[in-house]
Parts: structure tokens; sequence; C-alpha cells
């Protein structure tokens, strides 16, 4: 069901496969300038390492004491350190350490942490306990400190160094590797996999293992930078590299030894760790951009919008509306930047809502119903602006109004209530909390009387206990009493239209029931006229005294709940109410053919035309414009030829 | 949440005690043998044998353990296979140096990165969100050592505004001692600063576009309070665990840069006790700092239960 | 009707060790005591809220949870004493489909590599075969031919159940766990996906395990029902009997609590359940005593606290556990028995 405050995905739902996107290709994500300039600059290291000896133009090793601490000149293009070695040549040269250095401890940290973390995450049991308690142990100890005492076991040399670091990584590819082993262990597929019957290694090797690998490259690639740096500071100490080697760590133990007397030394080598630590890091963030999670949905790109998608609705016409009208929206109309163009999500929709009256906006997902409440609201997600119509509230235009003004209307005029409610609950602050806060945003009470008025709230919902419970945080409430606070804070400032976003489809039966029945009783209460938005028909014949349905951005029917239900007059709705089991035995349900078309390729003409059984050419010409409640041009003929649906049922 | 409390305190002593268990295991295997060190390699087998009798090295692995075990317990860890003296006072002098700086850094880290991690979540994808990003992807590439380097190159030597070498205790000077704090905690938060502004953005910008933040806007709260009451309480859940690393890390990085500023304190003492093979010295250190890591850990653990009150339920 | 049933669910019960404190563990009964059969061919709806344990019913039967007591018997196999290991051809012969699409399929992998993984574990054939198998998979369940080649994301949620189906149906089974299959989907979908159900147990013989909360639905592709509450099964029987006529309050309340869209209907079982008690789902680690369903129920006595009731026949075929069954019938259907004052104060004292 959809999100409140999203855009639509760009791929939900192809409604012919043309319009799919092709997949892109790994190598593009080069064309980034930050992954290009530091995939350059590790080419570069690259070229300097493996090419040293030729490259480098003096030698690294043999010292030439007469040249000591120069400053850079022309021979020696960078200086020389304490024993007149070219400082050029004795970086290139230190790129080889670095670059060994960084992928020997990397490889040993993966091949041991990925192939355990594997057999502790799935396998389970005591080898998983073994490998925390052993991954806690390491972890307690600095990596530095625990290098140092690895070397102290190994001996000193790179070598040693690195594959104390590498041990040290092990441990952090462990726990990510078993992480997302757990993770995906609980994941339906790995139980259809077993459901299957196929062989435990099977699951793990092709099902869990290609979902691991996106979090551990980009782990990897920053653990590479890591690498350095720890490199750099044990050479630095004098454990690392030896005089055989040149590392830039160790270069800067010479700078510092002689500091006073050539203070450009530090200067170079500082630089190159730098550099190459941070290509490191933005690599593994493009890496992480490009992989990570469940992959296109990043690719928002290359979507070509057929001309004209913008403009297509006709003009309708401008019902009168009621005198004691509350809400009224005319030719509403959302854009928003979707893929490489724009697409309208709502196009011109009309609705009006009477004082007291319950109206249900009902569509399936995709249709943009939850759209026209966060205009409403002006709380569309970023991206996606009104272009178009009006919103009045009352007597007031919300369309155009400044945040601040806006603000004030939200909460205290109009009140909204959401699907999930634990989802729209703070989870880390009281109940009390947060009722206060909303009492208090909108009126001059203090605290202790922003408290009474909580407790009156919930009392009011039906929470039971009210005064102990606004101690409790959301997690101690069930689904329906967490949706009954909920109601509350929407409640909070007395508002005179509430808008519930499919407030109980995330509640089991009895309890949506129960808090239908609570709205039911609150309407009746405090004349309180609600906005109902939901997908389920029979939410509407419950609760609701009229109806507007919605398909692809614009309002197809309106009409009183028991006219529409009964003898409906668009396909649309006809198709949708054939659709739903009645509770027979009949053999088969009628179906709409076909997809709800994504908001950037509505079709042409009347956008349910494709799906449409009555469709005539006609259909596909021109946009349809709703006409006495109704779009629909052969909404007439179909009236009289279809007999209502007889669905009464004798009730036992 | 005394239950939390209670749990994570009872585990932290197995911990600790495999800790022990396997530092000491790791330095009886090291390459060096203390005994050639000290008594010179033209030093006798017999010779050899006595000494190592002396200092208690030839008896049972198990039995050296379990004593060592025992006297820690009570506070003696022993005492230096070269200097004689004993471990604990000499680690706590360093220990304590060494603990001054990391948390001298850390606070410093989270007095910047914080308040800029909140800044770059609240203008996200703007320039200067972005300008932030790439600030944060250079402090974390700068390596420590270098930046203390170049600190106490430009502001201790040529300006002389701070003290080249040497460490003022607290008691002897206070002034001295902060003013003697400021390069090098400067040095070591840098790269702290960035991993935590790093994830305070990144966990304000989850917060931020959450349903029930869209909830507190749709019931017209003002967005100084929702950021300041709601966003930031409900992103500090993944910066805790982010500075309980650093915690560990930032110790790490201080054996490294005292040297540079010649604050005597672990570094020396770590580095020579490996090349020596100075057991006592090197066990009784890894085991202190991995309690203070430890310990850091539980503390992170409780203020982490005392904001997400599902924790305290389990 | 002598023949013996495919599926035969003989007193199961499912416990789950928690970890609570410190030390302690509780146990969640999360079903107990539950028996049904499920003939060749045909649908058993299997009905309840969260808590009710019917996802773990299905689950058990899966092998993917372990039977604390009880038996299944699957064509004569007992089930329940296979031990650690699978046989193969158990899995063969019960499939499942799931309720979520998008995370019951590999996300790596295309439609033709998870249909042919299920064709190679269980009927092996050599490639060129199995591509046509593949071809005739996907045509079966609704599904164009290119779309073999499609990864789960670029399909919609009811294309990708179907996906679902085509895999369960690749290994030629016999029985169908469907848990949840069609929650998560739009009316308009939902009903093509139940209509490719129907008919592919019409052309395959197929029997389905159905779980469900929705009793419309489930009335619409079952043969028989069983309501669950709190793990137990409090009705089964006939699915035109269980849902016309329910015998059980739970029932009742579960009938009166769906919504349909039909005014004229809906209006009647508003008023059936606005007359009824308003209280929570109890939770399964804390089930109330004697009866589970007393602290909501409208014709509770005193003595419902005591006794737990057995399922017992209540005419048309149906079983029934309530202690009331009688005062129950006697109700008329929108109506609930008249709150006089001593029905109230036991009411009050049952639920204090």
């Amino acid at each position: 069901m959809s999100d409140v405050a999203t855009l639509p995905p760009v791929h939900s739902a192809a409604p012919d496969d043309n319009a799919r996107l092709p997949r892109k290709s790994p190598w593009r994500l080069l064309s980034r300038p930050f992954a290009l300039l530091p995939a350059s600059f590790l080419l570069l290291v690259l070229v300097c390492a493996v090419g040293a000896p030729w490259i480098a133009p003096h030698d690294p090793f043999t010292p030439a004491i007469r040249h000591r601490l120069e400053a850079p000149g022309a021979t020696y293009w960078l200086g020389t350190d304490d024993l007149g070695r070219d400082m050029l040549s004795r970086l290139i040269f230190g790129a080889r350490t670095a670059l060994l250095a960084s992928f020997e401890s990397v490889g040993i940290g993966l091949a041991a942490g990925v192939s355990l973390g594997l057999l502790a995450g799935y396998v389970g049991g005591w080898l998983d306990r073994v490998a925390m308690r052993l991954a806690d142990v390491m972890q307690s100890i600095p990596a530095v400190l625990l290098a140092l005492a690895l070397i102290g076991v190994l001996g000193k040399g790179l070598g040693n160094a690195m594959l104390a670091v590498g041990l040290i990584f092990a441990v952090s590819f462990l726990r990510i590797t078993r992480a997302v082993v757990l993770a995906e262990r609980e994941q339906l597929y790995v139980d259809a996999a077993r459901v299957l019957g196929l062989r435990p290694a099977a699951i793990m090797l092709r099902q869990i293992l290609p979902n691991v690998s996106g979090p551990l490259i980009v782990q990897a690639s920053i653990s590479l930078g890591t690498a350095l740096l720890i490199e750099a500071m044990l050479s630095f100490l004098g454990v690392g590299a030896d005089s055989t080697q040149v590392s830039w760590g160790s270069m800067l133990e010479t700078a510092r030894q002689f500091q006073s007397e050539q203070p450009l030394l530090p200067v170079v080598p500082g630089l190159a760790i730098t550099l190459t630590v941070l290509s490191f890091n933005l690599l593994g963030d493009t890496l992480r951009d490009a992989l990570l999670p469940g992959g296109a949905s990043q690719t928002r790109t290359a979507v070509r919008l057929p001309a004209g998608t913008a403009a297509t609705a006709a003009a309708d016409a401008d019902a009168p509306t009621p005198a004691d009208t509350l809400l009224e929206l005319r030719q509403l109309s959302v854009r928003a930047a979707v893929g490489g163009g724009e697409a309208e999500l709502l196009s011109q929709v009309s609705l009006h809502l009477r004082r007291g009256e319950v109206l249900g906006l009902v569509g399936e997902s995709g249709c943009g119903k939850s759209m026209t409440a966060n205009a409403i609201l002006g709380l569309l997600p970023r991206g996606a602006q009104i272009a178009g119509g009006s919103v009045r509230l009352g007597g007031t235009e919300l369309v155009g109004l400044p945040e601040e003004a806006l603000r004030h209307i939200r909460g205290r005029r109009i009140g909204m209530v959401f699907q999930d409610p634990n989802a729209a609950l703070s989870p880390v602050h009281t109940i009390g909390t947060q009722l206060c806060d909303i009492v208090r945003a909108h009126s001059k009470l203090n605290h202790a009387q922003a408290l009474a008025r909580a407790v009156e709230l919930l009392d009011l919902v039906g929470v039971p206990d009210p005064a102990r419970r606004l101690q409790d945080y959301p997690h101690q409430f069930s689904g329906g009493m967490a949706q009954r606070v909920v109601i509350a804070g929407a409640l909070a400032c007395e508002p005179e239209l509430l808008i519930a976003d499919e407030p109980t489809t995330a509640l089991d039966v009895t309890i949506q029931a129960q808090v239908l029945d609570l709205l039911a009783d609150l309407r009746q209460r405090l004349g309180m006229s609600v906005l109902l938005i939901t997908h389920d028909l029979g939410v509407v014949a419950d609760l609701c005294d009229r109806v507007a349905v919605m398909y692809a951005g614009q309002i197809v029917e309106t009409g009183s709940v028991q006219e529409t239900l009964t003898a409906p007059r668009h396909p649309y709705t006809a198709a949708l109410l054939d659709a739903m089991p009645r509770g027979r035995a009949d053999a088969r349900l009628s179906t709409i053919a076909g997809r709800v078309p994504p908001a950037w390729a509505w079709p042409h003409g009347c956008r349910f035309h494709p799906r449409c059984a009555h469709a005539v050419a006609a259909c596909a010409q021109q946009p349809v414009a709703l006409e006495d409640g109704v779009r629909c041009i052969r909404a007439d003929e179909l009236r009289n030829a279809r007999t209502p649906i007889d669905i009464r049922e004798v009730a036992a | 949440m005394r239950q939390l409390f209670l749990s994570r305190l009872l585990s932290v002593a197995p911990i600790l005690f495999a800790v022990s268990l396997f530092t000491f295991l790791l330095t009886r295997m090291t390459a060096t043998d203390p005994v050639v060190q000290i008594l010179g390699p033209g030093a006798s087998a017999a010779d050899r044998a006595e000494y190592a009798h002396k200092l208690g090295l030839d008896r049972p692995l198990v039995e050296q353990f379990f004593r060592w075990l025992g006297d820690a317990l009570r506070g003696d860890l022993g005492s230096s296979l070269y200097t004689a003296l004993p471990v604990a006072p000499t680690l706590a002098d360093g220990v304590s140096v060494t603990l001054t700086l990391a948390i001298a850094g850390m606070l410093l880290a989270l007095l910047i990165g914080i308040p800029l991690g909140i800044w770059g979540a609240v203008r996200h994808g703007s320039w200067a969100d972005r300008l932030l990003s790439t600030i944060v992807s250079l402090g974390l590439a700068v390596p420590s050592i270098w930046l203390a380097l170049l600190l106490s190159l430009a502001f201790a030597v040529e300006l002389q505004w701070f003290q080249v070498v040497g460490y003022t205790p607290f008691a002897q000077d206070p002034l001295e001692w902060a003013r003697g704090l400021v390069l090098p905690a400067i040095a070591l938060s840098v790269h702290t600063a960035s991993v935590i502004a790093r994830q305070m953005r990144s966990a304000m910008i989850d917060v931020l576009r959450s349903p029930y933040v869209h909830a507190l806007r749709a019931r017209g709260l003002p967005q100084r309070l929702i950021i300041s009451r709601y966003a930031i309480r409900n992103a500090m859940v993944p910066v805790l665990s982010v500075m309980a690393i650093q915690m560990s890390v930032l110790v790490g990085a201080s054996i490294a840069v005292e040297r540079i500023f010649a604050i005597p304190a672990l570094g020396t003492l770590l580095v020579d006790s490996v090349v020596r093979g100075d057991f006592p010295v090197l066990q009784g250190a890894v085991v202190v700092i991995a309690t203070i890591v430890l310990a850091v850990n539980l503390a992170t653990d409780i203020g982490y239960g005392l904001i997400n009150p599902k924790v305290r339920a389990n | 009707m002598t023949e013996k049933p495919l599926l035969s669910v003989d007193r199961l019960s499912v416990d789950f060790k928690l970890k609570s404190g410190l030390f302690g563990s509780r146990t969640l009964s999360a079903v107990r005591d539950v028996s049904f059969d499920i003939e060749r061919g045909k649908t058993f709806g299997l009905v309840g809220e969260s808590g009710s344990g019917k996802s773990t019913i299905g689950r058990a039967v899966l092998r993917l949870v372990q039977a604390s007591a009880g038996r299944i018997e699957f064509d004569g196999h007992d089930v329940t004493a296979f031990g650690r290991a699978t046989p193969l051809a158990f899995r063969r012969d019960v499939q499942v489909v799931f309720q979520d699409p998008m995370s019951s399929l590999n996300p790596r992998q295309t439609v033709g590599t998870t249909l042919g993984q299920a064709i190679d574990r269980h009927r092996p054939m050599p490639a060129q075969r199995r591509e046509k198998e593949i071809a005739k998979l996907v045509d079966s369940v609704g599904l164009a031919a290119y779309q073999a080649q499609r990864l789960p994301h670029e399909l919609s949620g009811g294309q990708r159940q179907r996906v679902a189906i085509a895999r369960a149906l690749a290994v030629q089974p016999r029985l169908i766990v469907c848990d949840e299959p069609v929650s998560a989907l739009d009316v308009s979908t939902q009903a093509q996906v139940i209509n490719l159900l129907v008919d592919l147990q019409r052309e395959f013989g197929l029997s389905y395990l159905f779980i469900a909360h929705n009793l419309d639905v489930v009335r619409h592709v079952s043969h028989r029902i069983g309501v669950l509450y709190l793990g137990r099964l409090v009705e089964v029987g006939p699915a035109e009997q269980v849902h016309e006529a329910p015998r059980h309050p739970y029932t009742r309340m579960l009938m009166a609590s769906t919504l349909v869209a039909d005014p004229q209907v809906q209006a009647l079982r508003t008023q059936e359940r606005r007359q009824q008690i308003r209280a929570e789902l109890p939770s399964p680690l804390a089930p109330p005593p004697g009866c589970a369903f007393h602290t909501r129920c409208a014709w509770a006595e005193a003595r419902c606290r005591g006794e737990m009731p057995q399922l017992a026949a209540a005419g048309g075929g149906v079983e029934a556990g309530c202690l009331r069954l009688s005062a129950v019938a006697a109700t008329p259907q929108g109506q609930l028995p008249v709150r006089g004052d001593a029905v109230v104060r036991q009411i009050e004292e049952v639920n204090a």
C-alpha cells in the first residue's frame, strides 16, 4: 500500500513492457566525477607502484649525505631526507608499500571474515557463539594496540604488521557477513528455498551470498583506506616497514625527527597518504550509492515521457457546491519530477465535503489518493508541487499560503490519521510528551493544562486508564490502541476536518471494526467532517455518506454511497465492485484486465480505456471531462443497458 | 533498566577473562625471549635457566596465568621484566594521560561533529551540505599523525603559541595542562569528528524522512521543535554506537600522537614492551585498556537504553 | 467420503521458547490441539487474526517449524516423525505461496532462474526441455513469455505473486499451503490471483490449505473452513455453513466485523458488531483462563472462565467449541442477547 510521503517508484508497474528501463551497466558508474577522479588517482598510484624502478628519477635507498635535507630544487624536485635520498623517488616507491599493505590486509580480512561469517550466520549453534565471543574479545582492544600485540608475537616487519591488521579486519567482516546472513535467513525467499528442498549449501551460496556482496564491497573499499592509515601509524612507530622498504609512514617519522632542520619534510608523504585514503573512501561511497539497497531504485534517469502527458484533462464542468461546504477542491493538479521528466500525479481533482459529512476517497495504489491528502495539507514530498487549482477550507484558500500560515492550519483546523499507528508515533518519546507537544503547538496552555487535555483526549477515544498510559511508549500499545492514540493526536485541537488515510488497513479485522466504530461515534459527537481515504469499498459502505472514486490521478465518479455502490455508473467502479468476493461461492470473480498505469505513462484519452470492457474508438481520442459526477462518455448508454447489480443477499 | 545494566555488567566479566587469557597466550608466544634480551646473547644455558626460574617463567602456563589473574584482581599487575618496577603504577600514570588525550579528542569531536551533522541534514541537498560532505571526506582521510606534525610545526615551533614537547600534569599547573592538550586534541579529533558528523547527518536524514516526522508536521508542530526534540533524539541512537567504537580508535591513535608531542604516556611504554618482550607490561596494558573500552561500551549500552525504551523492555 | 484425506492434522501443538529477563524463559503456545483434514482436490480455509496461530500451522505443515505435540499425516506418511532431514518426495508434494510477493522471490534471480531451480531439484531434465517447461509454467499463470527474463523488482505485485505460484507448480505438488496469498494485493489483482488459484485447482486436482484473515475471501475459495482464535480451532465445518450461519461467538464477531461493499448487507453487519463487547485482543503470551474468548464474548457466563470447551457437533456438519452453543444459536443475526441486569453483572464479573 502507498507510503505517505514518497513519490511513486519509477518501476512500480510497466503498463506495457516496452516502457521498462534498461538495466544499468556497472561501468556507467565511472562517468560520475566523484568516481572518476578517485579512480584515476588510484590508477596513478598503481602505476607508480608497479613501475617504480623505471619512473623514479633517483635510487631511493642509496644515501648521499652531501645533499641531506635539501629543499625542493632542480635535481631533487621534492627535496631530500636526512640521508640525502630523493623524496620524490621515495614517494613513488612508497606507493608499493601502501598498496601492498592495504590489499594484503583487506584480502586476509575478507577471506577469513567472510567464510567464518557465513558459517556462523547460517549454521549458528556453538560455532556462532564461539565466533562472537572471539569477535567481542578482539574488538574490545583498540586496533593499534592489538596490532602491536600481534606484532609482538609474530615479530616486526611489514608482512606481519599487515597480517595483524588483516586479522583485525576479519572481525568486522565477520560481523557484517553474519548480520546480513542472519537477516537474509529470515527472508521469505529463503523459506521458499527450504520448502523447495534446496540443499543448505546451495541456499547459502546461491541465495544468500549474492546479497551479502554489496555491503561487503562497500566495507572493503573503506577498509582499504583504514588499512593504509594503520600501516602508516605502525611504520611511524617503528614496528611496521623496516629500512629495506619505503613507507610513507616511516617518512613521517623521519620528518618528525628532523622537523626543526627541514620543516617541509612531512608535507609530501602526508599528502600522499591523505589523497590515497580519500580516493579509497570516495570510491567506496560511490559503490555504496550504486550497490545498496536493492539495485534499481537508485536509477532514476532516462525515462522518456511521452509528449503531452502534462496537459491532458479536459476542463471539467464546475458543479455548484452546497452552501455548507467545508472543504472544496477545484481542479487541483499536482506534478512531480519523476525519472528524467515530469509526470502529473493528480489531474484536475475536484471534490467537495460538507460539514458533518463523511466522504470516502477510494482507489487502488498508485491512483493518487494519498497524494491528494498531502496536497491539501501542503506536505507534498520533495520534487512534487501543486501545479494548479484550489483548495478551500471554509473560506480560506490553502494553495499558495505561506508555510507558517499552513502550519497553523495543520493540526488546528485539519487533523490527520495515518495508516500505520506505530510509524506515526516517535518510538523514543512517551505518548504524553507527544500529545502535549501537539496541544501546546496550537494553544497557550501550560504543561499541566496540556497534560490534563491529553488525558481528556485519551478518554475520548476510549483508551482505558488514560492518566497512567500517558507515561507509556508507543511500543507498549497494541495496534488498535495505538491507532486510538493517533486519532487522539489528530483531534487534539478540535479540528473541523479529519483526514484519515487508510486508518484501519494495518489492523486486525475485529480491531478495524472497533476503530471504525470509534470514528463513527466521534463524528456523531463532535460533528466533524471526515475525508476517509481507502482502497477498501467495504470501509466506504460502512462509514461513508458519499464516495469519490479515483483512478490514475483523476476522479472518475462521485455520488452517494447508496447509489454508487448499488448502481455504479463508471465502468471502473462497476468492475471494482464485481471483483470483490461477496461471500458466495461464485465460480469466478470478474477481473479487470491489465494493470494500473504508472504516473509517467497515463494513457491518452480516457485513462481507463485500455482496461475497459466497454471502450470504443472515441474513448481513446480525447480526455474525458467529469460530467454530472461521472467521467465517461458512455455513462448514460451503459446505465440504460445494465441491470442494477443485484448484490443484495438475504441475510440468514 | 536495572536489568539491562546488570545483564550487561555480567557479560563483561567473561569477556575480560577471555581478554586476559588471550593476551596471556599471545605474550607467551612472542618471538623474542626476554631472558635472552636481558642477559644478552653471551649468557650460558644455566644462567638463562636460573634467571627464568627467578622470574617464574618456568612454571606451567596454567599456573602462571592463574597466579597473574589472582594478583591482578588484587590490583597487582606484576613487575616489568626489565626495570623491575611494578607495572600497575607505571601503567596508571601512562593510561591516565592517554585517556585524557582520548577524552579530550572525543569531546572536541562531539562539539564539532554533532552540530555539523545536524546542519548538513537540515540543509540536505544544498551546496552547503555537499560542501560539508566533501570536508567530512577529507577529514576521514587525513592521518592524525600528519595533522599533529603540521599543527606542531605551525603553532608550536613557528608561532610558539604552545609548548612543543612535554606534558604538564594537572596537579602542577592546570592552565599549562590545558594548553598542552590543545594541539593533540585537535589532531585527534578531526577524524572522529568526521565520523560522527557523517553518522549524525545520515541518521538525521533518515529520521526527517520517517513517517512519524511526517505525522508531526501534519499536526502542525513547528520545524524547530521537530528537529530539536524529536529528530535529534531518534538520530542519536546510531550515533551512540559510533561513539563507542571511536573511543577505541582514539585510544589507539593517541599512542602515536603522543610520540609527536613527546608526551610520556602509554605510547613509548607499549612499543618498547613489544620490542623487548616485556610480558607483564604488555599484558597489563592490554587488559587495562580493554577494561576501559568495555566500560565505555557498557556506558553506551546504558545510554542506548535511556534513549530507546524498546531496548529496556527486553 | 471414505477416501483417505490427503492431509490429516491431529491434535497439533506448537510451542516457542522465548527468552525472558536475565535467565528465564517463557513458552508461547502458538498452536494448541488443532485437528483438521484436507481432502484431495479440495481447499481448507484457515481463518484468524494476529496471534491466532494460522501461519504457524502452515509452517508446521511445511516443516519450517517443529511440532511440539500431535501428528501431521500426509498421504499416509507421518510427517512429524521425519526427523531432521525432510524427504525430497515430501518437498515435491507440498509447496507454498507466501503473503509478501516481494520478499518471497530472490531479488537477484530472474523468474526463469527461479523456476529452473525448482525444476532441476525435483524433475531434472535436459536444458532444452527445461526451457520449454519454464515457458509453459509462465504461460499457465497468465504471464507473457518474455517475463521469464525479468527480475522481481521489475514486476508488479500481482505478477510476482503469479511467479510464486508458478514456482510452486513447477514441481507438480499435490498440496499448496497458501499463506495469505492475496492480502498484500489490490482488489483487482486479488481477483485475478484468486481466479488463477481456483482454475489451477480444477485443472491439476490440487489441494490447498488457504490461510487468510478475510472470511469472505476464504469462503470464496474453500470447501471447508476452520476458524482459529489464540491457537485453537473454535469452529470448523463446510464453508457455506460456517459463513452463512456461524455457530461460535467469535465466528459471529468475525463475520460481523468483515466489511463488504454492499450498503444493505454492510448495514446489517454493522448493527450486529456495534452491540458487541469491545475489548482488546489478548496476547498469545497471556491467554485468558478457561475459554480464550470469554473476555470478549457477549454470551459469556461464569463457567466460561473455568472450562476450555472442546469441539462438539453443532448441526450441519459443523463443530464448534463453545459451552453456550444453544444460547448463541437462539440469538438471531443482527441482535445480541438482551442485556438484562443479570447478564450485565455476569459479564462484568467475568471480565474483572
